[in-house]
């Protein structure tokens, strides 16, 4: 018994379906009226506008609410372009889309330095300021009058390589650009880009942790999905020949954030149904016009909290990340974990490390060295400062005294994703994984600072790209079966119980092929079985050469692994030597309340 | 000279309306790190209300006492069935989205029941043509009453919330929220109150901007709420005097611009202005850095 939304998602996701619904558009269209297929190419537009939004909003989790500013900047720009500069089609339409990609870049530029919602309330800024621009600057743009006379098939007097086009070849153009747009999109989706934007969407701090620049990676999505919505500008200016303000103003905006929300985030089917949806459905109802934007507004304040995966999530299986292609290259033959190279600098050494928030001290003056193929535990009680030092060390808060010094080279105060970048991972108390992403891809997730393919590559699905995609997939299936989480690894993660997402998460951390881990806390709420596995993969990563420090209060699983200890009370260190010592030593005792024999045994 | 004058003293009025909308953004970002983004609807239907009433013959206080009174509701509602059950999605930003959704829906219904086109705005505390002479240059009495009041208000605002158990009760919730539900504090109250607050400020606001302005319409609001954001932003999101001191600097950037150069640049100047101290100094000028916990 096939779910009705498994024959739905594999119909329409079919090779062959998707080629013969292209083909029916392209070949089909010579048959329907003039009236028609100019509504087939404002839905081709609208497709574009949809999906444009769900890579900013869907994948990478970043708003626009000035979409029509950015499909304003592309329409603009080749409407003037070959109006007035007199350009040939086929250079002012990749120009309104780099139009687009510029301003979305300038909008975002602040992202590295700012809280999330400020991009949002800039991409309003920019889209409301564009319209008011275009309406007072009248000698670019025709001001409120508008841009009248601009090349179009209405016309008839837009020509490409001197053959006049007429409404139904520029169909014809439009239908296979917007095809070629999402097979890009849809390449640059299943692969590192496409999972990192996501990564940033789920936790800014876990993606910053694994090595994804979070303030790039924003940046990224804002220039490739303006881009989008430029080249769909373009594309509006020469089918109309008459461009106004109106067209690009803040309820065309919201209508491209509904069709998105709607169709399901994250859902590229999904938006196809849903721009199907909004095209057709307001020619239908012309009643419904006065309701219209009330009933968009409460599209909007309801949709993603009553129904936040949209129509596809009625009636799709939830996208992959992975191409099927890359999956089926992927061989048996990966390894989870190589030896690393060691030199001799090869120490992270942490020097009179002091980390204050106003007036409280959390980690006082503290040095330690960790080497290569020695696991050091770090223990304390509660609140005496060994998850600050661990947030300190992999970059997450600058310290406010003291050097760290990673291969003989300061780290300290480097941003996250740097200090993941030079092979220094670590892991959370609370494991931030991504809840939709089954374990392969989180896994994967963690392969992210090893690619060296770029993303137009990947776009391209180039054979270098799915090579390279593959070989981590090998290895990724090796680390499950180490991990033992090899029969779950095609689930959702937000399927599963708590012990397997810390087990991803250790995995996720050794696919990064770390020469230094930081474990927080790995064993908290496992069952003696997990603690096993677990246990496995952390000699597995001291028998590779890794420095490995161990956050954890449970003394028999500590006590297994460790070579040195380092005990910490109130932000100090109160002991540092082997494990025998700490058990004797009277100011271990003492923070303990003289009962750290017990808080082995319960813990 | 007297152009400038007038240039002036209309970009300190506006300017320190945009305060205001600034310090009603602040509000709502202290206690929960979100802001409407359909405040600019807030301040379109208090206005828009406050001149139907008045226009029905209703007593020029009576009326704005009203408006206020529905912005109450209004603003319980949003804070109630869109930002909190959207705040419980993890990293997400559905409150962005669904706020501004309540905003659409205000200006939708405002455009079916009181019609798209603009409604002129009575005069409530001065005509527009009342002036007074200063320094021999004539000068509008509305837009110092504007000013006036503005100052007025953002006084009492802070009196209130240095002053009273409330406001530190609300300065106790800004610096952080488990905190403070542990020692007591009904955060949830302090919540709903800061959006409450907020919608008031928006909606005075509003009525002042359409003083000003003469006239009011369904759109109305969406661009000033920009404004509002450039004014907090540029003074240090979550400064009170940052935030009239950024809505004066913007304002009156935004007079001179319009006045001397043309209005088309006016509002790309508050674009520009926006990134630049985004890029250049994101804590603003009376800010500061935020430490973000893990």
């Amino acid at each position: 018994m096939i779910a009705p939304r498994t024959v739905l998602t594999r119909l329409l996701t079919h090779p062959a379906f998707i080629l013969a619904a292209i083909a029916a558009l392209f070949f089909g269209c010579s048959w329907l009226s003039g009236g028609t297929v100019q509504i087939l190419t404002f839905l081709m537009l609208n497709i574009l506008l949809a999906q444009s939004m769900n890579l900013l909003t869907g994948i990478a989790g970043q708003i626009s609410l000035g979409h029509a500013g950015f499909y304003g900047m592309g329409a603009y720009a080749s409407g003037i372009l070959m109006k007035t500069a007199g350009l040939p089609f086929v250079v002012s339409i990749p120009l309104a889309a780099a139009i687009g990609a510029l301003s979305g870049y300038l909008v975002s530029f602040p992202a590295g330095r700012v809280r999330e919602f400020y991009l949002a309330m800039m991409t309003l800024a920019f889209g409301l300021i564009f319209r008011e621009v275009v309406r007072e600057w009248d000698g670019l743009t025709g001001g409120a009058v508008g841009l009248s006379n601009v090349p179009s098939t209405t016309l008839k007097n837009l020509s490409v390589f001197g053959v006049t086009l007429d409404a139904i070849d520029y169909f014809r153009i439009v239908v296979i650009v917007t095809a070629i747009v999402m097979w890009l999109v849809h390449n640059f989706i299943q692969s590192r880009h496409g999972r990192a934007f996501y990564a940033v969407h789920a936790s800014e701090v876990a993606a910053g942790c694994l090595g994804i620049p979070r303030a790039g990676t924003k940046r990224q999505a804002y220039t490739i999905g303006a881009g989008m919505a430029g080249l769909a500008g373009g594309l509006y200016a020469h089918m109309i020949g008459y461009l106004g303000p109106e067209s690009f103003d803040l309820a065309r905006s919201i209508e491209v954030l509904v069709t998105t929300v709607v169709g399901g985030l994250g859902s590229m089917a999904g938006q196809i149904l849903s721009a199907i949806v909004f095209t057709f459905l307001p020619e239908k109802l012309q009643v419904f016009a006065q309701y219209q934007f009330i009933v968009y507004g409460a599209i909007l304040a309801f949709t993603l909290i009553l129904l936040p995966r949209g129509l596809a999530g009625l009636l799709l299986l939830p996208p992959r990340f992975i191409k099927p292609a890359s999956l089926r290259r992927a061989g048996t033959a990966g390894v989870a974990i190589r030896p690393v190279d060691s030199d001799r600098n090869a120490a992270l050494v942490v020097e009179g490390v002091t980390m204050r928030f106003g007036g409280l001290t959390a980690v006082d003056d503290v040095s330690l060295e960790l080497h290569p193929g020695r696991i050091t535990a770090l223990i304390g009680p509660n609140g005496s400062g060994k998850s600050t030092l661990v947030n300190v060390v992999s970059g997450i808060y600058q310290p406010t005294a003291g050097d760290i010094r990673f291969f003989g080279e300061s780290i300290a105060g480097l941003p996250d994703h740097r200090i993941a970048g030079k092979g220094l991972l670590r892991t959370f108390q609370d494991p931030r994984l991504v809840p939709r992403f089954t374990v392969r891809e989180n896994l994967l997730l963690g392969a992210h600072r090893r690619y060296r393919t770029s993303g137009l590559a990947a776009a391209l699905s180039l054979p270098s790209a799915v090579r390279e995609e593959a070989a981590f997939l090998a290895s990724v299936d090796a680390v499950t079966r180490m991990a033992g989480i090899a029969d779950v690894a095609d689930r959702p993660l937000e399927s599963l119980p708590y012990g397997y997402r810390r087990l991803v998460e250790v995995g996720r951390a050794l696919l990064a092929e770390p020469r230094a881990a930081l474990l927080d806390e790995p064993a908290a709420g496992l069952s003696e079985a997990e603690m096993a596995l677990l246990a496995r993969m952390i000699r597995a990563m001291k028998d590779a050469g890794l420095m490995v420090l161990l956050i954890e209060h449970h003394m028999d699983f500590v006590a297994e692994l460790v070579d040195d200890v380092v005990v910490l009370d109130s932000g100090r260190i109160i002991y540092h030597g082997d494990i025998e010592g700490m058990r004797k030593s009277p100011a271990v005792i003492e923070a303990y309340l003289g009962t750290s024999e017990t808080e082995g045994a319960h813990a | 000279m007297e152009d400038f004058l007038t240039l002036l003293l209309a970009g300190v009025s506006v300017g320190a309306v945009y305060g205001l909308i600034a310090i009603g953004l602040n509000l709502t970002f202290w206690t929960t790190r979100t802001m409407n983004f359909g405040q600019g609807s807030v301040m379109m239907l208090c206005a828009m209300l406050t001149a139907n009433l008045i226009a029905r013959g209703w007593m020029q206080g009576l009326a704005i006492l009203a408006a206020l009174a529905v912005i109450v509701v209004l603003m319980v509602f949003t804070e109630m069935y869109t930002v909190r059950p959207a705040l419980k999605i993890e990293g997400s930003m559905g409150w962005a989205v669904s706020t501004l959704g309540v905003g659409i829906i205000l200006q939708g219904c405002a455009a079916l029941w009181f019609g798209s086109q603009a409604v002129a705005f009575p005069d409530v505390i001065f005509s527009a043509v009342d002036d007074v002479v200063i320094f021999g240059v004539h000068v509008s009495l509305q837009y110092i009453a504007v000013v006036v009041l503005a100052l007025a208000l953002v006084v009492v605002f802070e009196l209130l919330v240095r002053g009273t158990v409330w406001g530190r009760a609300m300065r106790a919730v800004a610096m952080d929220q488990d905190f403070a539900a542990v020692i007591g504090i009904p955060v949830r109250a302090i919540v709903l109150g800061s959006y409450i607050a907020s919608g008031l400020l928006a909606g005075i606001s509003g009525i002042l901007v359409a003083q000003i302005g003469g006239t009011v319409d369904p759109a109305f609001g969406f661009d000033l709420v920009i404004f509002g954001f450039v004014a907090a932003v540029l003074g240090g999101m979550g400064s009170t005097p940052g935030a009239l001191a950024g809505g004066i600097v913007a304002g009156v950037l935004q007079q001179m611009v319009g006045g001397y150069i043309s209005s088309a640049a006016q509002h790309g100047m508050a674009f520009a202005l926006l990134i630049l101290i985004l890029v250049v100094r994101p804590q603003g000028l009376f800010g500061q850095r935020e430490i973000n916990k893990v």
